[in-house]
């Protein structure tokens, strides 16, 4: 009921302000595109076609997101392959001229910014690697805020009518992120050089910028779940090179970091990866990213 | 005094050139990530061990070219060859080739070549040239998705194992909040089960729905109809055992190519897709069913052994025919580990009396385990009981490799 209200109060503010243009409709990919979106384009209908519950690479074609897809004005995705299972089926079958690749209505966050490990040469035995760098950029505050201003313009050229807007909204945004962002930097001060074990390369982003060194991956080659034998030897790893932390993310499985914290006695947690705009905690990028930082600060001063 | 907006001007010039450059710049690196041309092959082989192989499905006009399921030993099968991209910023096209190993010899099969617009507006998109029908859940799916190794008895028996054939569709996505999309297509009529003389063959009339029941369960349902016709003078049928057979013959048997008529075929479709909280990686659960009925009425070519029949083709007596032929499967799959998958099959199909006086149904029981190293390789062991014909129970044990190499396409729902 919440919502249908919200919906309805958007709907008359939309009417006082006597604008002739329907709300955009925007398609996020993943949740931490649509809260970005949702700092520029409030009065926007915005939907996620996942949840931060959700692996990124393995979501089904269904058809409710190719009906979403049909009516948006604007997608916002990941890119770098991180939807090459799913998304170009929906572009296929939505008949929707305005999101075909190239158009202004076709957004690839990770392509609007440098991004880590981009592989030269890319071949399957190497496992799922994405050719055109790590996808996960959410995880980069500098990143968050290059691709905020690229989404900001491309608000302004779909929806011209409103550019003043969009521009007071991103220079809010990068207000505030810059000022949390500075914040966070030097309360995460402690993390510097800490050693992890992590499940894929979901947060490599988040260890670049606060120089965090990710020593061991559950998965023995990035796609493929953690094998008996992968797990042995991150075992004796610790014996090499210590790490303190096994880090997982809210939709990864628990069973590898678990068995191999059993065995090394190094602590296993679970990150949140993005935004559930239903938890306090998680409800947009700024909440996500402080609730993070205090995760790893706390279990880093509890090993100490 | 004049050359200070001179000097602006140039410095507002080279800025605005720069950034410019840098967009051109971006495009092109972004450009180098998406090759042109996506080539991708799927290799599909196994072995089978069974008593007999194919004989038939009931007393149902079919051949083992399109409705056997593995033979006995080794086997290639529909190992695939697919090419596609975008034309330009209007048009995508897709090729795919398919080589099947049939009695010892190789065939080669265009599977589709078609191209479909991009660019057209109100939720509207054509398609032309050879492609899968969208008659069905499983027919528009290419086989190395399925989740066993052979198509449900209900398809093979009816339309075949899929129904291809060139021609040209218009569909539609609505603009709501519910999965509608209607569509309709128009063939030559070529390619089985359509033998037609017509100019337009067979026509196809489908409307899709779908959604999300919540985070974890969703769902997708579909009506189509498919009306062709059988003209005796086009049909070349495939069966390779009619020779062998032909003693056997103690009653009359209609073959595929005596009947002359139309045949009409309506296919309903419900599937589920379950996993918690919508993650697909760990657990799944996919339960899909499909009810198909053949509605053939027409006459057939009645042949009167104790007569001179030279030119009975031409004089013959015709006799009225009219069938309903109804099949059905429902399948349930269940992965619990991102390697693992177990599924369960039943199929049936009921013979209408005009086809077998019996009325014998043939049915055929399925269970299958799979192991999916990479989303690109899996190894699959099915046991199937095989009913296909009256008093003969098959024990079918297929062992079966599925992989793909090279650009692999996203999957549908």
């Amino acid at each position: 009921m919440r919502i249908h209200s919200k919906l309805v109060g958007l709907w008359v503010v939309g009417l006082l302000l006597a604008s002739p243009a329907q709300a955009m409709n925007i398609f996020a990919c993943e949740p931490e595109w649509a809260a970005l979106a949702r700092e520029l384009a409030p009065d926007a209908n915005i939907s996620s076609a996942t949840t931060a519950y959700q692996d990124p690479h393995f979501v089904q074609a269904r058809p409710s997101l190719i009906a979403k897809l049909r009516r948006a004005d604007l997608f916002i995705c990941s890119g770098s392959e991180l939807e090459i299972g799913w998304l170009p089926a929906l572009q296929m079958r939505a008949n929707n001229p305005a999101i075909r690749d190239g158009q202004p209505g076709a957004f690839y966050a990770a392509e609007q910014v440098e991004r880590l490990d981009v592989q030269e040469q890319v071949d399957r035995s190497m496992g799922d690697v994405h050719a055109g760098g790590n996808p996960h950029v959410h995880w980069s505050p500098s990143r968050i805020a290059s691709i905020a201003k690229a989404l900001a313009a491309r608000l302004q050229q779909l929806d011209g009518e409103h550019a003043a807007l969009y521009q007071q909204r991103l220079d809010d945004f990068l207000m505030r992120w810059q000022q949390h962002i500075g914040q966070l930097s030097a309360q995460a001060k402690p993390l510097k050089g800490t050693a992890v074990v992590a499940y894929h390369t979901s947060y490599r982003y988040l260890f670049d910028w606060l120089n965090i060194e990710q020593v061991g991956d559950l998965e023995p080659k990035p796609g493929l779940p953690p094998s008996s034998g992968h797990l042995a030897s991150l075992v004796s790893l610790q014996q090499q090179q210590p790490f303190a932390l096994i880090i997982f993310s809210d939709y990864h499985d628990d069973k590898g970091a678990n068995w191999l914290a059993t065995k090394t006695g190094v602590p296993a947690m679970r990150l949140a990866y993005s935004v559930d705009p239903n938890k306090p905690e998680m409800q947009d990028l700024f909440a996500l990213y402080q609730s993070v930082i205090e995760q790893l600060l706390q279990s880093v001063s509890a090993h100490d | 005094m004049r050359f200070i907006p001179t000097m602006l001007a140039t410095a507002v010039a080279t800025s605005i050139f720069s950034v410019a450059v840098t967009a051109q710049e971006q495009d092109a690196v972004q450009q180098q990530d998406k090759s042109l041309i996506n080539i991708s092959a799927i290799l599909n082989a196994g072995f089978t061990s069974r008593d007999n192989d194919f004989e038939g499905i009931g007393a149902l006009p079919v051949d083992g070219d399109h409705a056997g399921g593995p033979e006995d030993g080794f086997w290639l099968d529909h190992t695939e060859l697919a090419l596609s991209g975008a034309v330009d910023d209007m048009f995508y096209g897709k090729l795919t080739v398919v080589l099947e190993e049939h009695d010892d010899s190789t065939e080669v099969e265009i599977e589709e070549a078609f191209v479909q617009t991009m660019g057209m507006p109100y939720g509207l998109s054509v398609r032309a040239g050879r492609f899968l029908s969208n008659v069905g859940y499983l027919n528009s799916k290419h086989a190395h998705t399925d989740s066993f190794v052979d198509r449900p008895i209900a398809y093979r028996g009816l339309l075949g194992r899929h129904y291809y054939d060139d021609g040209v569709r218009l569909n539609w996505v609505a603009p709501t909040d519910i999965y509608v999309e209607l569509g309709a297509e128009a063939f030559a009529g070529g390619q089985y089960p359509a033998s037609s003389g017509d100019t337009v063959g067979s026509q196809v009339a489908y409307a899709k729905f779908g959604g999300d029941i919540s985070d974890s369960t969703s769902w997708q349902a579909g009506l189509a109809w498919l009306r062709t016709d059988n003209d005796p003078n086009e049909c070349s049928s495939h069966d390779h055992d009619e020779e062998e057979d032909h003693d056997e013959h103690e009653h009359e048997v209609v073959e595929f190519c005596d009947f002359d008529g139309d045949k009409d075929f309506y296919v309903a479709d419900l599937v589920f897709k379950w996993a918690p909280g919508g993650n697909y990686k760990y657990e799944s659960l996919t339960w899909q069913t499909e009810w198909i009925q053949a509605d053939e009425d027409g006459r057939i070519a009645h042949e009167e052994h104790d007569e001179d029949h030279d030119d009975h083709e031409e004089e013959g007596e015709w006799e009225a025919f009219d069938a309903k032929n109804t099949g059905w499967y429902t399948s349930l799959v269940y992965q619990w580990s991102p390697n693992w998958s177990a599924g369960v099959r039943y199929s049936e199909i009921d013979v209408d009396a005009a086809y077998d006086e019996h009325e014998y149904k043939p049915k055929a029981y399925d269970a299958m385990i799979q192991y999916n190293h990479s989303h690109f390789s899996s190894l699959r062991l099915q046991f199937t009981r095989d009913e296909s014909i009256d008093g003969e129970e098959d024990d079918v044990i297929s062992l079966q490799y599925t992989m793909a190499i090279g650009d692999h396409g996203a999957h549908t729902f």
